[in-house]
């Protein structure tokens, strides 16, 4: 694909705050917007709140304050609302999280089934496409455990793109696997990117931002620290934090 | 699978020997030096008798107590478990309320004697709520077809309520300890199964019935059906409420004959038996889905 038409704001972030319970403010007044059919990293140290700022964009979090709108849709507290979200936004996690408990097409099947109420028929065929896109046909009727972590990551990648969400998201999509199952992972991530697909990675895989991301965002504390193409951070870190903790991955 | 070799020690050797002494000792002073006489001809027709009138061998008291000792415990242990699956799935629900009805359950339950919960049982459930609800009266209404089969599955017309007030104090009272399986059983799973089902826009019902409920399920399969063991054992209880169960019926030989020992000792037997052929049973099941785990 050539280069792709940014479209309007799909998700737009403003002014949010997250308190655990014990008091951690694991996201600070945090804003931002993303256009439809963006790439954005998000990068940072450990406990910095990456994994927590993803968890409230599809409600997995609650936030104190701030608002989050996706697609046209207010993420409060009504629940016709935050399914609809949940509906829009896929997850994939760094644990990829399968259900064991069924096979891969089943997997695959389980939420156009029953949140899409769609026939077998019809959720076996999307699948099928699914699972080839990211290259596991030959595993449809295996248990997860039966996979390799790489292949389990990739049957969760399209497992969220079974429900055709607008937006997806990615915490450390790669961070469990051995090193050489990563790239067959990013490949996937780097062709979704290209089709278009919104995408907010939480990686430290710099050869990934560089490739396909429109914007990285370093943040620390809960707080964005430093924004800027991925070229901008391997070129021309301005914060000192930034320089710091570049130095430390890169 | 890595496996120990078996080892005899010589301290193994020393205690069977003690052990066995122990035993010869007590088995010499039970048999010559006790004064009581022994009389084990006695005990098969409280098992078994021949039917004169019917020409055939029928079961006698004990049997018939074993009978509804099993008929008791198959049946609490059933509502045992949907009391225990909705408690226990109550105790897991993000509503505090629902919660605390759940945690209150098991508290109550667990913080009383057995042995006072039926009391309580008997006289409030039994002798109150029972015959406001005209159980007994509806049985004896039904043709006589549908009270035998009512009979072979539960108890026979006369005795209904009582089989009904035991079996409901058992389940509530196994009920409780269920449920703590249960919730254990949907605690056991990583945060992330339902954070995946979640992101994917199941509802709470559905993350339950599909992805929860159904691991859970596998995990809790061998104490859930080690609870059927215990509700067996916890059944000779309710004898104190005059439910014609195994050690009822023991307790009735006894009176009737005197030839106590015999009789306790061949209802431990039964019950020994039963319970031991369960736990294999169990121990067979959890063979099976370790296996199954891979
Ligand atoms: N459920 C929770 N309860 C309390 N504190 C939490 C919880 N989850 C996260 N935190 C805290 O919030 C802060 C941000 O955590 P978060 O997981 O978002 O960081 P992260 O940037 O994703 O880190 P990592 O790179 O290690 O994944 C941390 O200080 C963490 O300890
Ligand atoms: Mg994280």
């Amino acid at each position: 694909m050539p280069f792709k038409a940014k479209g309007d704001y799909i998700i737009v972030v403003e002014h949010i705050n997250k308190t655990f319970a014990n008091g951690v403010k694991a996201v600070v007044d945090f804003t931002t917007k993303i256009h439809r059919g963006e790439v954005v990293v998000i990068i940072g140290p450990s406990g910095s709140g990456k994994s927590t700022f993803l968890r409230c964009l599809n409600g997995l979090e609650d936030i104190d304050n701030g608002s989050i709108i996706i697609d046209d849709i207010p993420l409060n507290d009504n629940e016709k609302n935050r399914l609809e979200i949940r509906k829009e936004v896929g997850m994939v996690f760094q644990q990829f999280n399968l259900f064991p408990h069924m096979i891969v097409l089943d997997n695959v099947n389980l939420a156009q089934r029953r949140v899409r109420n769609k026939s077998k028929a019809e959720a076996n065929a999307m699948s099928m496409d699914l699972l080839k896109k990211v290259g596991i046909t030959d595993k449809a009727s295996n248990y997860p455990s039966q996979l390799s972590g790489g292949q389990q990551q990739r049957v969760a990648i399209a497992r969220a793109l079974a429900m055709m969400p607008k937006v997806m998201l990615f915490d450390e999509a790669t961070s469990a696997l051995d090193p050489e199952m990563i790239g067959e992972v990013l490949d996937v991530m780097k062709d979704l990117a290209r089709e278009g697909m919104t995408m907010i990675c939480v990686t430290h895989e710099m050869g990934f931002a560089r490739e396909v991301s429109d914007r990285v965002i370093f943040m620390e504390d809960g707080k964005i620290v430093e924004v800027g193409t991925a070229e901008h951070f391997f070129t021309a870190p301005t914060e000192d934090r930034t320089k710091l903790f570049l130095s430390q991955i890169l | 699978m890595y496996r120990r070799k078996t080892r005899i020690t010589m301290l193994d050797v020393v205690v069977t020997t003690l052990l066995i002494l122990l035993t010869a000792f007590i088995v010499y002073r039970l048999t010559m030096k006790l004064n009581y006489k022994w009389n084990w001809s006695i005990i098969p027709r409280y098992l078994y008798f021949f039917d004169e009138s019917e020409g055939r061998w029928r079961a006698n008291v004990l049997m018939q107590g074993f009978y509804t000792t099993l008929r008791l415990t198959i049946w609490s242990t059933l509502l045992a478990m949907f009391f225990g699956f909705i408690a226990g799935i109550l105790r897991t629900t993000p509503r505090l309320f629902n919660r605390l009805v759940g945690r209150s359950y098991v508290e109550l339950i667990r913080n009383v004697p057995p042995l006072v919960l039926i009391f309580i049982f008997y006289f409030f459930v039994s002798a109150q709520i029972m015959p406001l609800l005209g159980v007994e009266d509806f049985i004896r209404s039904r043709s006589p077809g549908t009270q035998k089969i009512l009979g072979y599955l539960f108890s026979a017309p006369e005795l209904f309520t009582a089989f009904l007030s035991g079996m409901f104090t058992i389940a509530v009272f196994q009920g409780a300890y269920i449920t703590e399986i249960v919730r254990a059983g949907i605690q056991s799973l990583s945060r992330g199964q339902w954070e995946a089902s979640y992101a994917l826009g199941l509802s709470w019902r559905q993350q339950m019935t599909y992805i929860i409920l159904p691991q859970a399920l596998k995990r809790v399969l061998p104490p859930l059906a080690n609870e059927f063991i215990n509700t067996l054992k916890y059944s000779a209880i309710v004898s104190v409420i005059s439910i014609q169960e195994l050690t009822f019926q023991a307790m009735q030989v006894m009176a009737a004959t005197y030839v106590t020992i015999e009789v306790w000792l061949t209802v431990t037997a039964i019950y020994l038996v039963m319970c031991m052929l369960l736990s294999l049973g169990v121990q067979w099941l959890e063979h099976r889905l370790a296996r199954s785990e891979a």
